[in-house]
């Protein structure tokens, strides 16, 4: 009974978000002076109009559900881990110099190239909780001035010592990696990569860890009231750190996984640009940290941008009008109206409440 | 070292903090009512983007930062309504915040100019600059401290007149007990949730005024992204100058020094990339500086007992 | 009549907290409201300073009906109230916390100097001297009492309402305050004194009002009544004496060495604290809240890391190991607030049941689901906590259930060594007899239990031996048999005056 009514109310909230987010996205048609109707209708097909732009969906979708992993795992414990575009690039750069320069074949260069990124990833992360733990830096600023601190050296490494100087070209990349070393295609000719597997099974695992497992267990109680994991004997330092570090490992990950499933070199900007890390942790937000609701609201996400994009090819409304719907769709269910609203109605008088991520 | 610590890195210095002096004075006033405002990013980026707007609509520059606070508040006003009213969380709503700023002038952008990227318009104008007479005649001083635009001595201005009024004026007063005891505050009859209204409209104000300046202050344009964390440093300069005026003006010139440093080692030979890191980076070691409020009190007063 | 509350009744849901309750005061008349945790008192007078809106029934001041719907109203009809957690600015000067909401401005700027001014000209017109500068953080309880009292009258108050005035203060600054009381009733001003300290209601009261589950039982004027009269009023039947079994304690389990923790604002938060428990025993601490018994239990339990000492458990030293070491040598831990240490409210009542346990039930990291949600129904049933299911948020269970909950699961961890603070505090008396009972068998089957508590009465029905904590120091060790209240509450004051 109590799990059917929340389950039911944790839906409510999403979709009515997606309604709002919709009716914004509406009236920023309609200010463009474009057809709303036609316009939704091309963002429909430009997201899953036909086999080929289902896969690219998905394929975009990729690094967006592993990185929404990792911030969920991270807001479960309680920790704003706000640094995922930092953590993805240096996992990107590593994958990318250990699937470069590692001797050996293909297949164990390919493993070790995606343990390079994890591991990247994981302690970039890793270092912002330490800095917590140890020194009280508030971990939300910390990882995210440590975004722009991450993605400068990696632009510098491909600017200099690393650079590609046998193209014609200037631009800041590194060579392109061995074929033998690449993530394969899932189908011919489609852009979708193997690292979408990891992905979906990485949202699986997560949610089998948190629900039964000890860690997992430790996790949700220290986000719930770290006073209280304190007093149980959860050991919250440590628990910071590691799960910074897992956190971080899913966008080194979803890094690594772009530059051998896609890139095949590290280019700059080139997972910047495309604002996956932001995306994760909008996914993570529209799904309460729950992770395999951030698999879906990351697919979600993918088809609004991979939707715009048939929206600029064929309407004359531009593509960042899914940015809009994207982001009021978060700023709402920020909000969670009907939860507030249900809670009002219980206890006026209780002023207290702990953070609802 | 003389060719670098000259002038013109103190008049750009001066320039540079404009923006996040008056971003983190906003702070402040959001955290002195005991709201952390993580979304003071994206309150600048729509104070950039909406005074260019107002710059292209009216042709007026004084116009121009009208409609930037106009356009500011109205987002503040969402953001407070959010947290205060619907009781979401502050963190989340500040995040949001900064993606919804990021997406609407991104769109915007295409919707009104048509461009992508940038827009730059050379027949714009920009903030008058202002010589401030007998200053300007003082040799060094005068060309550091003259010649800027009105926004940059407003906010040394504000600075003054926020330190009188949080710690001398009654209104002041009050919004410290808000911050400090919201439910003693209450039951006094003070208005505590009109306060926090207040301080979360005034930021707005502020950091609209932080976005003129940026967008209107040196080269008149705007770009995507243009704030580039400078919200977030002045998170952090909030933070380091303990939510106290004064303590914020002297924070502030740290980042801002940090900030005019790195755009002036750009001439000299060291890769971009590092320079570009400097603020970043300072902004960091300073943290390590100042300990963040306990997550122990944190807790306690999330879990606060509902006697 | 001054004051006349006819017939107020509120509900919360299917709850009622106040049922067509009628109460009236008299000009320059200490009038007590006194009744069980949860009879209501407290919703009544929050009626009253206007922070609830009654369901039915009308309030009117001398004379005419009044609709409060903040404090503020209830302010400019001169209706003042002293809360039980104090609401003061504790950065803020004495003068500062007495002035706010009235404060004295010149032009748009506060003046300070006339605010302190007016403080002193209070203090000396009603006979309580404060010094307006000091900051509040920096007094004692008692003088913050004051300052609260000083304010109400600040505000031009005629009536104050005083909730559980004493509850923080040692015996010697409850005396001055019940002086106070009278002195100001003397000049006119009328009180309504909120309290279950049936002692002192007698001492300074002039009329008392019963309530019980929401209802009055009964007003009486002091001279006609006794305590027992009062409390058969209140409890609604004569309570059982608890029968107790003779110690019989075994070897020592706990014992503190020398503990020390710096840091209090006046005094080391605990200075030099030696104590032992021994197997079959209950160790009582008495004491005022706030004089170093968070800090002994903190540090007792893994949570603080104190400055010099040591805590040995079982023989063993536990300086410097983690809370899940000490519980796993042998600690559970009933702690003394609920909603900060107990639970986490967004949590389910299995989660938060398995809180300490979750290490003994998995297998390679994995938590075995149905062995847990046997564990827990079984205390559901147990101890009859009130819950939709064991999947219900603990934020849905009432106080008094929490707590059963938390005792239930510290209780489960079969440690030879139990520490209970505040077992039960705000608890009705039917889950405080269920507790109090589990605590005395764990006790016959040899468990060490320190037991902390601001409740004398607790204290002095559970204890074996009893040690009073005053300013981070055990001040006094008695006996369970030859210790009374009054000794107790010497040794509470320190023996020395204070503020």
């Amino acid at each position: 009974m109590d799990n059917l009514k929340n389950t039911a109310r944790a839906l409510l909230q999403p979709l009515m978000a997606i309604i709002v987010g919709l009716i914004a996205g509406a009236i920023a048609i309609a200010v463009v002076g474009g057809s709303v109707f036609e316009t939704y209708g091309e963002m429909w097909k430009g997201a899953f109009g036909s086999f080929y732009f289902f896969t690219n969906t998905l394929s975009r979708a990729t690094p967006i559900i592993l990185i929404g992993l990792g911030v969920a795992l991270a807001f479960r414990a309680g920790f704003f881990n706000m640094g995922s575009e930092g953590q993805m690039v240096l996992g990107a750069l590593s994958a990318a110099v250990t699937a470069i320069y590692l001797p050996g074949p293909g297949w164990l260069r390919l493993i070790a190239a995606l343990v390079a990124g994890i591991v990247a990833g994981g302690l970039w992360s890793a270092l912002a909780g330490w800095l917590d733990a140890k020194f009280r830096m508030n971990l939300l600023i910390t990882t995210l001035l440590l975004n722009y601190v991450a993605v400068l050296f990696a632009g510098y490494i491909v600017s200099y010592p690393l650079k590609d100087k046998s193209g014609s070209a200037a631009m800041a990349q590194t060579v392109m990696i061995d074929k033998a070393a690449w993530l394969p295609k899932l189908f011919p000719g489609m852009s979708l990569h193997a690292g979408f597997i990891l992905a979906a099974a990485g949202a699986i695992l997560l949610a089998l860890f948190m629900r039964h497992t000890v860690g997992g267990y430790e996790v949700r109680m220290l986000g719930g009231n770290p006073l209280f994991a304190g007093y149980g004997g959860v050991k919250r330092g440590q628990m910071m750190i590691y799960s910074m570090l897992a956190s971080g490992g899913f966008a080194g990950l979803a890094g690594a996984g772009e530059v051998l499933g896609t890139q095949y070199r590290y280019l700059d900007n080139a997972l910047t640009a495309p604002s996956y890390a932001w995306s994760g942790i909008m996914a993570t937000l529209l799904a309460g940290s729950n992770p395999l609701g951030t698999a879906l609201a990351a697919v979600l996400l993918a088809a609004l941008q991979t939707g715009g994009m048939g929206v600029e090819r064929n309407t004359s409304v531009p593509l960042e009008v899914s940015s809009i719907i994207q982001a009021v769709l978060i700023l709402f269910i920020s909000a969670r109206f009907t939860y507030s609203y249900f809670k009002k109605k219980k206890k006026k008088a209780g002023a207290s409440n702990g953070p609802t991520v | 070292m003389d060719q670098l610590f000259d002038v013109s890195l103190f008049a750009s210095t001066l320039r540079m903090v404009t923006p996040i002096l008056l971003a983190a004075l906003g702070g402040a006033l959001c955290s002195r009512v005991g709201l952390f405002n993580v979304g003071l990013e994206g309150l600048i980026l729509i104070g950039a983007f909406s005074a260019i707007v107002g710059n292209h609509l009216t042709g007026n520059v004084w116009l121009a930062v009208l409609f930037a606070i106009v356009c500011v508040s109205v987002f503040s006003a969402l953001m407070a309504y959010m947290s205060i009213h619907l009781k979401a969380n502050i963190i989340v709503v500040g995040i949001s915040l900064n993606f919804l700023a990021a997406g609407l002038t991104t769109f915007s952008l295409r919707a009104i100019f048509n461009v992508k990227g940038a827009f730059y318009d050379k027949d714009m104008v920009g903030l008058p600059k202002w010589d401030i007479p007998l200053l300007k005649d003082i040799p060094w001083l005068g060309d550091v401290v003259s010649g800027h635009s009105p926004l940059v001595y407003l906010s040394i201005v504000l600075v003054f007149v926020l330190q009188y009024y949080l710690f001398k004026s009654v209104s002041g007063f009050r919004l410290l007990a808000a911050g400090e005891n919201p439910t003693a505050a209450r039951s006094l009859g003070i208005k505590v949730t009109r306060i926090q209204y207040g301080a979360i409209l005034m930021c707005g104000v502020l950091c609209a005024l932080a976005g003129a300046q940026l967008s209107l202050g040196q080269v008149t344009m705007f770009t995507e992204g243009m704030t580039a964390g400078r919200g977030f440093i002045a998170l952090v300069a909030t933070m380091l100058g303990q939510s106290s005026p004064l303590g914020v003006l002297g924070s502030s010139m740290l980042f801002g020094l940090m900030d005019a440093l790195s755009t002036r080692l750009q001439g000299f030979a060291v890769p971009v990339h590092f320079t570009m890191m400097l603020p970043y980076l300072v902004t960091i070691v300073a943290m390590f500086f100042f300990k963040d409020k306990s997550y122990m009190q944190e807790a306690r007063k999330a879990n606060e007992s509902s006697r | 009549m001054l004051l006349q509350l006819d017939k107020i009744t509120k509900s919360y849901g299917t709850v009622t907290a106040n049922r067509e309750v009628d109460f009236s005061l008299r000009a320059g008349e200490i009038h007590a409201l006194v009744g069980e945790n949860g009879a209501g008192k407290t919703t009544l007078m929050r009626i009253l300073y206007g922070m609830e809106t009654p369901t039915s029934g009308s309030i009117a001041v001398q004379g005419e009906e009044k609709h409060f719907s903040s404090p503020t109203d209830a302010i400019r009809s001169k209706i003042g109230m002293v809360h039980q957690h104090f609401m003061l600015f504790p950065s803020f000067t004495v003068a500062e916390n007495i002035v706010i909401g009235r404060e004295p401005s010149k032009a748009v700027g506060f003046d300070r100097k006339e605010a302190a001014a007016q403080t002193e000209a209070l203090a000396r017109q009603y006979g309580m001297p404060v010094d307006p500068w000091q900051k509040v953080e920096d007094c004692s309880l008692g003088m913050q009492q004051r300052v609260e009292i000083l304010k109400v009258l600040h505000q031009g108050a005629e009536i104050i309402i005083l909730d559980e005035p004493t509850a923080v203060l040692t015996p010697l600054e409850v005396k001055e305050l019940l002086v106070a009381i009278k002195a100001l009733s003397a000049k006119g001003k009328s009180f309504i004194l909120i309290s279950h300290k049936l002692q002192e209601i007698m001492e300074v009261a002039d009329r008392i009002t019963v309530l019980r589950d929401g209802r009055v039982t009964g007003t009486v004027n002091a001279e006609d009544t006794n305590v027992e009269e009062l409390s058969r009023l209140m409890v609604g039947r004569d309570l059982v004496e608890m029968i107790r079994e003779t110690p019989n304690p075994g070897k020592t389990v706990l014992e503190v060495k020398g503990l020390t923790i710096r840091g209090g604002q006046l005094h080391p938060a605990l200075n030099d604290v030696n104590l032992h428990v021994r197997a079959g025993e209950i160790v009582g601490i008495a004491g005022i809240s706030g004089n170093g018994q968070s800090e002994l239990l903190q540090a007792v339990s893994g949570l603080l890391n104190p400055d010099e000492g040591d805590v040995l458990l079982l023989g063993e030293s536990m300086k410097g190991q983690s809370v899940r070491t000490i519980r796993e040598r042998g600690m559970a831990h009933i702690p003394e607030d609920r909603y900060q240490w107990g639970v986490a409210k967004g949590a389910s009542v299995m989660e938060n049941g398995l809180m300490g346990h979750y290490r003994k039930y998995q297998r390679n990291g994995i938590l075995r689901g149905s062995a847990i949600r046997k564990l827990v129904s079984g205390w559901v049933q147990q101890f009859g906590i009130k819950t939709g299911s064991i999947h219900t948020k603990a934020q849905n269970l009432s106080g008094g259930n929490l707590q059963k909950l938390i005792v239930a699961r510290e209780l489960a961890q079969n440690t030879p060594f139990l520490i209970a603070a505040e077992p039960t505090r705000g608890v009705d008396v039917g889950a405080m007899e269920i507790i109090h009972g589990e605590l005395l068998k764990k006790r016959a089957e040899q468990g060490a239990i320190l037991l902390v508590s601001s409740e004398l009465t607790e204290i002095l029905k559970l204890s074996d031996r009893i040690l009073v904590m005053n300013e981070g120091r055990i001040v006094g060790e008695l006996s369970a048999e030859s210790a009374t209240e009054q000794q107790i509450s010497l040794l509470m004051a320190g023996g020395k005056a204070v503020g």
